[in-house]
């Protein structure tokens, strides 16, 4: 998959754009899609940095290591489509040179760049407690005074991540010129701003659950004391009904008075097939509240079956938020002559999509073999044993 | 703004907005300088083994950090908060006032069909130290150490002059896959080596507070222990274990040649 993603992104490189089905109508993609579906679920690393260091949930330490390597998968991932994606990679310091301070892009730029150091400074001190690393004097002392300053990593992280998560929702909700998008809301920032924080942020412990009992299954292993996965699942939960409500209520405020407002009834973007109205219904109740009642049912949260199908609904529910954000706000017409666009993505898009997924896949891997991603694992890797009785005549024979 | 940007413009918006990214470019450089100003200082102090335990015990699995108290039934859980260094533990202090003196009369004890003399101080680290009438120690491999090791590959053995931290590398010892740094049961100067016997090292105590190290009655309680954590340790490379009793064999490791060596004796002495 890696391969097949460094070719197509290298012919994308080389050729330019033309091998994408982009066009300057539709200017975001699968790969846009990919950036904010994966900096949302990558959301775990900072919420979990967050919970753990500054609101001393003591109970995620179990797995804020594995958030780390997932936070840093995800964001250099996203890095790495954008790269392709913006066409001149090699002019990708324009933006801090000439920063155009008015523009949400300019604040996702920045923030996610300042964000992928902090999680590679974060990374560093899980790469140093490797054991054959450690016997490096210099890099054992450098981890444990690196590590002694991880809250302060963890703050600015949640700092950096708040606002690109939220200017990341922020961009759609400004677009005047897509009605199905914008929002209205508080001083600069639309709601979708704040609904991009709040829905990464229950997104986040999710993708962690669902990611640590995915391992836990492959390896075969139990890597988190039992009541670690329902910790994260409640989390989740009380973040998603919080989301799901705000969600709901924007909606209303969008379909009554936002739309109408700008010329044009709520109802009348979901006439275009396939986008019915079946898609908000699944976006808010099917992968919103559902999974939202689950995670916060103490009963069904304590059932692994339960537990892991709806953290996979949340997962799948932002996902498709993102996707409803991207695809479909470009796909609708937005002038009366406009017709109604379709996009599919070129093989050219998929490889790179599937190479920033393998290459998310190999980092994980290769952590998970070399790195302590779970500290508890030590500790649960062998049954206590029953305690061993010398033999009767043990040394007299 | 910069050279050649001959459009910016400096306002209220350009302001807050640079202003809180360079103050967050600030912090992490901060962050960054810090850590490598205080790892200079930690090196140039010569903190690296006193970090290296601390760190590494936090890592030992809880089990493996049981307090030496409740080996001895004195507590019925307690996990060492003091990284085994009991000098520093006022429980232990307490503990050692109201204890009885044992009614040790033996001279040696035998766990297992293994010899562990009475008259020298053990470690958890699988070290012994015998104390010499000139005021020096006899450090060396506690006999389950030995055999676990059997006849190492490569001994590192410290100069004499080294000075030695309590809990930090005393030596090491080389044997197939396994790199294994004997812990120093003692503070204090090496005086003299040799290679017989897994390593041993004549050492001259900082002080003659041996607090931390395991005496008569608790050798062995801890001994049972350890014996179980070998098992547990076997297991998980699928070797057959204890099935039916019996007593370790001289050269352990000879008779699991698939065994992952390193991983065992990682375990055994205290290197998570």
């Amino acid at each position: 998959m890696l391969m097949f993603g460094l070719y197509s992104a290298g012919l994308c490189l080389v050729k330019g754009l033309n091998q994408t089905n982009m066009d300057n109508r539709f200017a975001f993609g699968l790969w846009i899609f990919l950036d904010l579906t994966v900096i949302a679920l990558g959301a775990g690393a900072f919420f979990t940095g967050f919970l753990l260091y500054i609101l001393k949930v003591k109970e995620l330490g179990a797995v804020i290591n594995s958030a780390v390597v997932i936070g840093l998968v995800c964001y250099s991932g996203a890095v790495a489509a954008l790269l392709v994606d913006v066409g001149q990679p090699l002019r990708f310091w324009f933006t801090f040179w000439y920063p155009n301070v008015h523009s949400m892009l300019t604040e996702v730029t920045f923030c996610i760049t300042c964000y992928l150091t902090v999680l590679l400074i974060e990374y560093v001190p899980i790469v140093l407690r490797n054991r054959r690393l450690r016997q490096v004097p210099s890099f054992l002392i450098f981890e444990f005074e690196l590590h002694k300053l991880v809250y302060v990593l963890a703050g600015v992280g949640t700092f950096l991540s708040f606002f690109h998560q939220g200017s990341l929702g922020g961009l759609f909700g400004v677009l005047r010129g897509h009605p199905f998008a914008f929002r209205e809301g508080l001083a600069v920032w639309p709601s979708t701003f704040f609904l991009f924080v709040l829905s990464a942020a229950a997104a986040g412990p999710s993708f962690i659950l669902l990611t640590t009992w995915l391992v836990s299954k492959i390896s075969n292993r139990q890597l988190v004391r039992p009541e670690v996965l329902p910790l994260l699942g409640r989390i989740s939960g009380m973040l998603m009904i919080a989301y799901v409500l705000a969600k709901t209520v924007d909606t209303l405020i969008w379909i009554n008075h936002t739309s109408p407002g700008a010329g044009v009834p709520a109802w009348q973007y979901y006439s275009w097939k396939p986008f019915g109205t079946w898609i908000l219904f699944a976006e808010i109740v099917a992968f919103g509240l559902i999974p939202a009642l689950v995670l916060l049912t103490p009963r069904l949260r304590l059932r692994s079956n339960w537990l892991v199908s709806a953290a996979a609904l949340t997962c799948i529910g932002i996902a498709l938020n993102r996707f409803v954000m991207t695809l479909q706000t470009l796909a609708l017409p937005t002038l009366s002559f406009d017709p109604f666009l379709s996009y599919f993505p070129s093989w050219q898009e998929t490889g790179t999509f599937l190479g920033v997924v393998g290459f998310g896949v190999l980092v994980y891997s290769f952590s998970f073999r070399y790195l302590n991603l779970f500290p508890q694992e030590r500790d649960l890797e062998q049954p206590e044993a029953a305690p061993v009785r010398e033999p009767a005549l043990a040394g007299r024979y | 703004m910069f050279p050649w940007n001959y459009g910016f413009h400096w306002g209220a918006v350009s302001i807050v907005f640079l202003g809180a990214f360079y103050c967050v470019l600030t912090v992490i450089s901060t962050t960054l300088i810090l850590a490598l100003r205080r790892t200079y200082r930690s090196a140039a102090q010569g903190r690296a083994d006193r970090i290296r335990w601390r760190s590494e015990f936090q890592e030992l699995a809880a089990r493996d950090r049981l307090c030496r108290h409740m080996l001895s039934g004195e507590f019925p859980y307690r996990e060492c908060r003091n990284a085994f260094d009991c000098r520093r533990c006022e429980a232990h202090a307490r503990i050692l006032e109201k204890r009885r003196p044992a009614a040790v009369a033996e001279t040696e004890e035998e766990v297992f069909g293994m010899a562990f003399p009475l008259d020298r101080l053990y470690h958890r680290g699988h070290t012994s130290v015998l104390p010499q009438p000139d005021g020096t120690a006899l450090v060396e491999l506690d006999e389950l150490g030995r055999r676990l090791i059997g006849v190492p590959d490569q001994i590192a053995l410290p100069q004499p002059g080294t000075r030695l931290r309590a809990n930090g590398t005393g030596w090491r010892i080389r044997k197939r896959e396994a790199d294994i740094r004997v812990l120093a049961p003692v503070d204090g100067e090496v005086v003299d080596v040799s290679p017989a016997r897994g390593g041993c090292l004549l050492v001259r105590p900082a002080e003659a507070a041996f607090d931390h190290l395991l005496t008569k009655s608790e050798v062995r309680p801890w001994l049972l222990r350890e014996m179980e954590r070998l098992q547990l340790a076997l297991t998980a490379q699928g070797a057959p274990t204890l099935a039916d009793g019996g007593v370790p064999v001289d050269d352990i490791l000879a008779s699991y040649p698939s065994a992952d060596w390193d991983a065992v004796c990682s375990r055994m002495f205290l290197q998570p």
